[in-house]
């Protein structure tokens, strides 16, 4: 029974071909940019899942008031060695580093300088694991890293090994170049992160950064809190002893204490959100398509009317005729949508392959299998759905009125 | 004879007005989602140009280049004093001067802010920037020469109560990096949050304050005579510069922004991401446009016999087709006409909830005349754009063939 209304509806679609082609085609552009959006968005999730997964969820930052939104390295307000030593001491800490960082100068043989962040590091051997966590997984790929007692030497970020994309010229282990004007020579090359401002970083020691820069204090300081407390208690702990320490009342601090997952929450949402407004713009398509189909519809019933009567007269219930034209609208849907999420899946792959082309390897697309079944579904239940009122008007047909209509 | 036309069409849309109904619906709805977003988008590029303007509208501003922050701060190779004199000499330039600008907390009421601390040079260069920036008091007074341990502050911090719960007003004392200082007047709003969020400062003090001797200097505004080509005068400054500075053309460690640069470097970012949604959002309208292709074409099915009738007594095969072409515009036309003003209506007041919600006029709606009678015409293109294959079609009919056929 199904199987011949679904034969039915196939031939019916395939009779008035231009017409269901571009109905189908109508839902397909809809669906195409909607699974490509989704699967950024997906892809870009899961990227910094990963990210925060290679860092732990039990880090906590401690960084100037005003925060992320001051650029790094513009501050006011900094962190001092007493002042990291203090932070070590507070209860629920396990281990702390403090990071330098700072606009530079990079010179590269007679290239046109870069002004790249610069970063000073600890090599003390006791902080080197929770550094090696704030790297997040993210690995030397020549040369070594930084080790103690390195003064004028420098790991860099992935982009100085890709030719053009910070110098003419690609780097190796071994260059020298010139940091406001002091020549350093690199060590070492870290793998790709995958977005062009951290590739670009430069990493010093931090006695290497104080001489090249006469800054002596951390612009941000890192912590693991002990595995058996939470680190949100942690945290406010720190921003109590901290501000105590700097002899400064609630709600006059110039610093801020904030968990990693909060800070990866805010970076999340911001994401979802930007993703979510252009995924409902492209709906907005959606919702013509399927005004199309009901138009299609309507006029396929009107066509049919007489075809309608006959079968009502050799006794056809209502509810197989409103099961026809169902069938017949959904299956419009589900062509289109199962082109639109093929288009979509080559568009997506395709956007990706340009982004990391410039750098942006981040932005990669995910594909889920909830994002294309889901894709599909909701292709056919638009269809369904917009056919559901011409199918309900053709069901109504009173079959001596049809057969007698021309 | 034209009018003839129009009646014969409106009167086949009336005859068949669900179909048209449900083909103008989906055009309209393709031109309400793109003039809303263009309105909105324009509205947030207009707000945002008014913000980044830190340096004012007719002022050439020089900084060295490579810092991330505020304008010239965190720099390699600040400008100095050396910079002031060298551009001072150039033809066109009527007055240089520099400033420095900090990021700082300042504590009020025992709650702490974030904002910019920016200098004010003695003497001439004072003139200078309140004469470029048009600084104005509206309490209080300016400052002086000789104000030391006085400020003067934006309008933000008068206006609202919401970083310090109560406003700050002329003889409040307020701590600016751990300092305090007494404030002396309050500046006329600007609408930027830059400068109304700042806070002005005598120089020597700043310096004081950060313990940044020397004569470095974060920027420096030129004013330069109007009357000239102000691109000639950035040529000269770029050129002297280049020279003290010792760096070769195409190598400059230094920008010099004319008024229109600062801004046109925002709005090239601003634009990409426009122009990314302006396509997802026309995607609608290309929808919209397979509807009314798909209309026409069924209407052409339908009215095969009425088109033979018409060419056997004598129709041409223009007719056909300009009857056909004319029928699926004024779909597009109609749709696009209702489309607009919900469009228009759609912006305004997603403009009104989005200010309310954030409590900021950040977002605000600019639809212009052009963008309303652009989309209307644009949709009528729309319309006969994907009437052309059907009315062609229709045009191609041969008379003794459309007459006998049958449905």
């Amino acid at each position: 029974m199904i199987l011949d209304i679904l034969k039915y509806s196939v031939n019916n679609l395939f009779h008035r071909k231009l017409r269901s082609f571009l109905s189908i085609l109508s839902i397909l552009i809809g669906v195409t940019a909607i699974y490509a959006l989704i699967s950024f968005g997906q892809g870009i999730n899961a990227y910094m899942d990963g990210f925060a997964q290679e860092m732990g969820t039990d880090k906590v930052f401690l960084m100037p008031g005003g925060g992320l939104t001051q650029a790094p390295g513009t501050s006011n307000i900094l962190f001092s060695e007493d002042e990291l030593d203090f932070v070590r001491k507070i209860n629920g800490v396990d281990e702390a580093s403090g990071m330098m960082i700072t606009n530079g100068k990079v010179k590269y043989k007679d290239y046109k300088e870069k002004y790249p962040f610069v970063i000073g590091m600890s090599t003390d051997s006791k902080e080197k694991k929770i550094i090696e966590e704030m790297f997040a997984g993210i690995e030397i790929i020549q040369g070594r890293t930084l080790k103690k007692g390195d003064l004028l030497k420098a790991t860099l970020g992935y982009s100085y090994i890709i030719q053009d994309r910070m110098f003419k010229k690609t780097m190796s282990v071994g260059d020298k170049i010139k940091v406001n004007d002091i020549e350093i020579e690199v060590v070492g090359f870290y793998e790709e992160v995958g977005n062009p401002g951290d590739d670009s970083n430069v990493y010093l020691s931090q006695e290497g950064f104080t001489e090249i820069f006469d800054i002596e204090d951390f612009e941000y300081i890192y912590v693991r809190t002990a595995y058996d407390q939470s680190p949100t208690d942690v945290s406010a702990n720190i921003k109590e002893k901290f501000r105590k320490h700097r002899n400064q009342k609630e709600g006059e601090e110039d610093f801020q204490v904030q968990t990693f997952e909060d800070m990866m929450a805010i970076f999340t949402n911001i994401i979802l959100v930007l993703n979510g407004v252009l995924v409902i713009i492209a709906l907005i398509s959606i919702i013509v398509a399927a005004i199309n189909i009901t138009n299609t519809m309507y006029t396929s019933i009107l066509e049919r009317t007489q075809e309608i009567g006959v079968m009502k007269a050799v006794g056809a219930k209502n509810k197989f005729i409103l099961l026809i034209f169902v069938i017949e609208s959904g299956l419009l849907g589900l062509l289109g949508g199962t082109i639109g999420v093929i288009l979509g899946y080559g568009i997506a792959k395709l956007g990706g392959i340009i982004a990391a082309m410039n750098g942006l390897s981040m932005l990669r697309p995910g594909f889920p299998w909830w994002l294309t079944t889901g894709c599909l579904l909701f292709a056919f239940l638009v269809g369904a759905g917009s056919g559901y009122l011409p199918a309900k008007q053709a069901s109504k047909l009173q079959a001596t009125d049809a057969l007698r209509w021309e | 004879m034209l009018s003839d036309y129009l009646i014969f069409i409106v009167k086949g849309l009336a005859r068949r007005r669900l179909r048209s109904w449900l083909t103008i619906i989906g055009i309209f709805i393709g031109i309400a989602a793109v003039v809303s977003l263009i309105g909105l988008g324009e509205g947030l590029r207009s707000t945002i140009n008014d913000q980044f303007g830190f340096v004012g509208a007719d002022v050439i501003v020089v900084t060295a280049s490579g810092g991330l922050g505020p304008p010239g701060t965190g720099v390699v190779d600040p400008v100095t004093e050396k910079e002031i004199k060298a551009i001072e000499k150039i033809p066109g330039v009527e007055g240089v001067t520099g400033r420095i600008i900090e990021s700082a907390k300042i504590v009020f009421n025992n709650k702490a802010g974030f904002g910019f601390a920016a200098s004010m040079p003695d003497g001439e260069g004072r003139e200078l920037i309140e004469d470029v920036l048009n600084m104005k008091s509206i309490k209080g007074r300016m400052l002086k020469d000789d104000d030391s341990g006085s400020v003067f502050i934006g309008y933000a911090f008068y206006e609202d109560d919401e970083t310090y719960d109560k406003i700050v007003d002329v003889g409040s004392k307020i701590e600016i990096l751990d300092k305090e200082f007494k404030v002396i007047g309050i500046m006329e709003k600007k609408g930027n949050f830059q400068f109304d969020g700042a806070v002005f400062m005598n120089e020597d003090d700043l310096r004081d304050l950060v313990d940044r001797q020397g004569d470095d200097y974060d920027l420096i505004p030129v004013k330069f005579n109007t009357n000239l080509d102000v691109s000639k005068i950035q040529m000269d400054i770029e050129k002297k510069l280049r020279k003290i500075r010792d760096v070769d053309i195409g190598e400059e460690d230094f920008s010099v922004q004319t008024p229109t640069s600062v801004i046109e470097s925002v709005n090239e970012t601003l634009l990409a991401v426009q122009i990314f949604i302006y396509i997802i959002a026309s995607i609608s309208l290309l929808v919209g446009g397979i509807g009314i292709m798909n209309t026409m074409y069924t209407s052409v099915v339908e009215r095969t016999k009425e088109i033979g009738i018409m060419k056997s007594i004598g129709a041409k095969n223009r007719t056909i087709f300009i009857l056909f072409f004319v029928e699926s515009g004024l779909l597009g036309s109609v749709g696009g006409i209702v489309g607009a003003i919900l469009g228009y209506i759609g912006a305004t007041s997603l403009a009104y909830i989005g200010s309310i919600a954030l409590g900021s006029d950040l977002i605000s709606a600019h639809i212009s005349w052009q963008l309303f009678v652009g989309s209307i015409l644009f949709s009528f293109i729309v319309g006969s754009f994907f009437g052309t294959l059907p009315a062609w079609k229709a045009s191609k009919l041969n008379p003794v063939d459309a007459l006998r056929y049958a449905k």
